[in-house]
């Protein structure tokens, strides 16, 4: 009774004309910045910290919340339309988003990811009103062993990514996680592969590397097959998802969404793991998985709402403890505490306006985005129409000033470059950008997390079954690894095979 | 040969370059300047450099923008600005302790006396160890009675190998005669984790803790700062606990190296004016942070005295780079 009238006051917060605006504002920022390539959340939330100082501490948080689940929205607009992922939570959806445009159905693609967000964003709002304080201890469970057997199921993941050649996977990993290891150790500070270059002593960025591997790549890899632009922007019959699309959609939109909201809860990086790992579970659990990587909706449906979800969860440690999860939530602390405001187990009892004021506007927001999105989905799928030598300049236009934008730095742009032309080759190759992404994010975190829980355990191995959640997450990537050998589930490998010699 | 008209092209052109580089330091900032917070978004340091940045900005009349490159106890950025930023006033960075301090245990890539041009120095910190509250410790003593039973036992979570905390704690456990056990972390919100959760056993960070001891979820065993800290009256200073020391760890700003003087004086002019913003000290407080203004001059003399002290402490721990 008592959350009813908390959340009946935080929508009257939420609902003053000011915050209303303020809340659409944020969104429709976080859209834009969403789809274009390169420039993420937090090149945007940082610059426009100083506007939210003008107003009520209530519509500043709003509007930062705004740009940060509005990002999420617009990032996979580009990675169905033209296989470049807007951010890096993204990168899943470009697998079986471009593939559904390219057989004409970006419109169901784009609105399950649309609903899928909706669905996720409501979900996480809702377990964030009743249950928030009750999770906070989920988010200080993990330590170092936890993370690092997390990052060992995470890599179990790449498995699933891939459509052709498990070998070709498994190199582009060990690519991924060496790309990660470049720059400064962080447990000692000594530069490593840096070669000398000044350049690599920050490390190589995800931006540039995603982009260029999928972005410039792309555009370098069409400009051979103009033939086949025809296939797209003829046959677009519907604009919305089908019945059958529905169907497929909604298990891997509930599972995402679950998964998604508990990876956001922990520290690092949670809207990328949840993306990916949501996509190896409905691989793994489809009757069909060979339709993946081919264009199945479920690829799209269960990573879009999983990110979202994870973009709720975040706000959990951040509320409840004080503790930002990412880069972002960081900067959303920072606002809170320019304003005189300390998130903490106390903000909630000291501030319930506040509180239930975010709240509820996120859900205004959620409303504000599905109908925003919605009409536009028939204006971004007639960008497809647009001609390959306007759009594909365009293409790259964005990408540079994307990467530049995200660091001021040219060196990353000649960076991105490069990796355009390896992307470029890859694909010609047969070897997929997608596990090579998945390892680069992941690596340096499970080194890092395993010299922290060897410290920890003064070298002994034992800690990382000797500690429950730690043995849990082993026994998972395990049973992924060997699951497929055992006799029971033979057929199912088998398909997975010959989805491997498609 | 060069047709005459051509030359006086070219003198026409050399002085209207020249003409055009005295304009950038009159006009200086025309666009967004790049502060780098070598820490993580949302620590101490980050949210009172961004209170700090916001008020300068409003006297610079342009945004300055906060990227965030944590790494390497807070060198990585520092490092990567003085290697490969512009002088231009573009760029300038916080410099924590540690930019002065690892060079002297490890090979790095920068030289602090040489590298930066040094701007205006602005505060320091309040350092604390922190235990959680659902833990066995109730008093330092507790911590000095069980690591001794225990020796490497009792673990502690610092912001990064190499920082005041690290040093400070090393330091400490000399005099204690006890043996304690650092992990890095990347800054306040990791080490905070940690210690709640119970993975480590204590936290040495700067105030980023104070919601959670505020809350009791923590419990802070010591403050490292001078004089006790006004919120937390009942908890003792190191000097208290029998350790002649004090550590806050200032810092100032600085950009890379050859700055034009005149531009080192306008930002050294936004930032003293952006600390004595009452805002800015409501937000430093926040944190039991002091503004501490030493101009342009004064950050250099104090440069080198600080370089001097933190050799001879790295000495005295045997934590010195190894010179062939």
């Amino acid at each position: 009774m008592e959350t009813l009238l908390n959340v009946a006051h935080g929508f009257g917060v939420a609902l003053a004309p000011v915050n209303l605006l303020y809340c659409f504002v944020g969104v429709f920022i976080g859209t834009l910045v969403g789809v274009l390539p390169g420039i993420g959340p937090i090149s945007a939330m940082s610059l426009l910290l100083p506007v939210t100082l003008s107003g009520t501490p209530e519509s500043g948080i709003i509007m930062m919340a705004g740009i940060y689940y509005g990002s999420m929205y617009g990032g996979s607009t580009t990675s169905i339309l033209v296989n470049i992922p807007g951010e890096a939570a993204s990168v899943v959806t470009c697998i079986d988003g471009h593939e559904m445009a390219k057989q004409g159905r970006a419109g169901p693609a784009l609105g399950i990811a649309a609903f899928g967000s909706f669905i996720a964003g409501t979900f996480a709002l809702i377990a964030l009103m009743l249950v928030a304080p009750k999770l906070a201890s989920v988010a200080i469970a993990f330590g170092p062993a936890e993370y690092f057997s997390l990052m060992v199921l995470g890599l179990v993941v790449l498995t699933f990514l891939t459509q052709g050649s498990m070998a070709k996977a498994l190199l582009m990993a060990c690519i991924g996680v060496v790309l990660g290891l470049v720059g400064l150790d962080s447990i000692t500070a000594m530069p490593r592969l840096t070669f000398g270059r000044l350049e690599l002593i920050d490390g190589i960025g995800l931006v540039p590397v995603v982009m260029g591997l999928f972005g410039i790549a792309e555009v370098l890899l069409n400009t051979e097959q103009v033939i086949k632009r025809d296939v797209i922007s003829t046959r677009i019959t519907h604009l919305l998802p089908n019945k059958a699309d529905w169907k497929a959609s909604a298990g891997p939109v509930s599972r995402g969404t679950i998964l998604g909201f508990f990876l956001g809860i922990l520290p690092g990086g949670g809207a990328v793991i949840s993306s990916f790992a949501s996509y190896a579970l409905e691989k793994r659990l489809s009757k069909h998985p060979e339709r993946f990587g081919k264009g199945a909706i479920e690829g799209v449906a269960g990573p879009e709402s999983a990110n979202n979800a994870a973009a709720g969860g975040a706000f959990i440690p951040l509320m409840t403890l004080g503790i930002p999860p990412n880069v972002v939530m960081a900067l959303l602390l920072g606002a809170f505490v320019i304003h005189g405001l300390q998130p903490g187990p106390l903000l909630i009892t000291q501030n319930p306006g506040l509180f239930w004021g975010i709240v509820a506007s996120m859900y205004i927001g959620n409303l504000m985005l599905l109908v925003l999105n919605l009409p536009m989905i028939g204006m971004w799928v007639q960008l497809l129409k647009l001609p390959y030598n306007v759009l594909f300049p365009l293409i790259i236009l964005f990408t540079i000033i994307g990467v530049y934008c995200s660091s001021n730095n040219v060196f990353d742009v000649y960076v991105m470059i490069a990796f355009g032309v390896i992307g470029y080759f890859m694909r010609k190759l047969g070897y997929e950008p997608a596990p090579l992404v998945l390892a680069f994010v992941l690596g340096p975190m499970l080194e890092n997390n395993l010299r922290k829980s060897l410290i920890l355990s003064q070298g002994d191995l034992m800690t990382f079954v000797q500690r429950p959640i730690s043995a849990a997450c082993l026994a998972l990537a395990l049973a992924l690894l060997i699951g497929p050998l055992l006799p029971a589930l033979r057929r199912k490998r088998e398909l997975v095979a010959l989805d491997e010699g498609a | 040969m060069m047709p005459r008209y051509n030359r006086l092209m070219f003198a026409a052109a050399a002085i209207a370059m020249l003409m055009a580089t005295h304009a950038a330091a009159q006009d200086y900032p025309t666009k967004p300047i790049t502060l780098i917070v070598p820490w993580p978004a949302g620590g101490s340091t980050d949210i009172s450099m961004r209170a700090i940045a916001d008020s300068a900005s409003k006297i610079l009349g342009q945004p300055i923008a906060i990227d965030n490159k944590a790494g390497g106890g807070g060198t990585v950025g520092p490092a990567t600005m003085a290697a490969a930023a512009k002088p231009d006033g573009y760029t300038i960075a916080q410099i924590p302790i540690t930019v002065f301090r690892l060079p002297l245990m490890q090979e790095v890539s920068w030289d602090p006396a040489k590298d930066f041009s040094y701007i205006v120095h602005l505060t320091g910190y309040t350092f604390g160890v922190t235990t959680s509250a659902e833990g066995p410790f109730k008093t330092w003593q507790d911590v000095i009675d069980f690591a001794k039973k225990n020796p490497g036992k009792v673990t502690y979570a610092t912001p990064g190998a190499g920082t005041s905390l690290h040093i400070g704690m090393e330091q400490i456990a000399a005099l204690a005669g006890i043996k304690l056990t650092q992990v890095p972390f990347k800054g306040g919100a990791e080490t905070n984790a940690a210690v709640l959760g119970q993975h480590t056993m204590l936290q040495a960070d700067s105030t980023g803790w104070r919601p959670l001891v505020d809350a009791g979820k923590l419990r802070l065993l010591m403050v490292w700062t001078a004089a006790r800290s006004p919120n937390y009256p009942d908890v003792p200073t190191l000097k208290e606990l029998g350790y002649p020391m004090v550590y806050d760890s200032p810092f100032g700003v600085a950009g890379p190296k050859g700055m034009d003087p005149k531009i080192v004086a306008k930002l050294h002019d936004a930032f003293k004016k952006a600390i004595e913003d009452p805002a800015v000290i409501a937000t430093l407080a926040k944190y039991d942070m002091v503004p501490n203004y030493k101009n342009t001059e004064d950050y250099k003399k104090f440069v080198v005295e600080v370089t001097a002290s933190e050799r001879k402490v790295i000495e005295s721990l045997g934590l010195a780079k190894k010179t062939n």
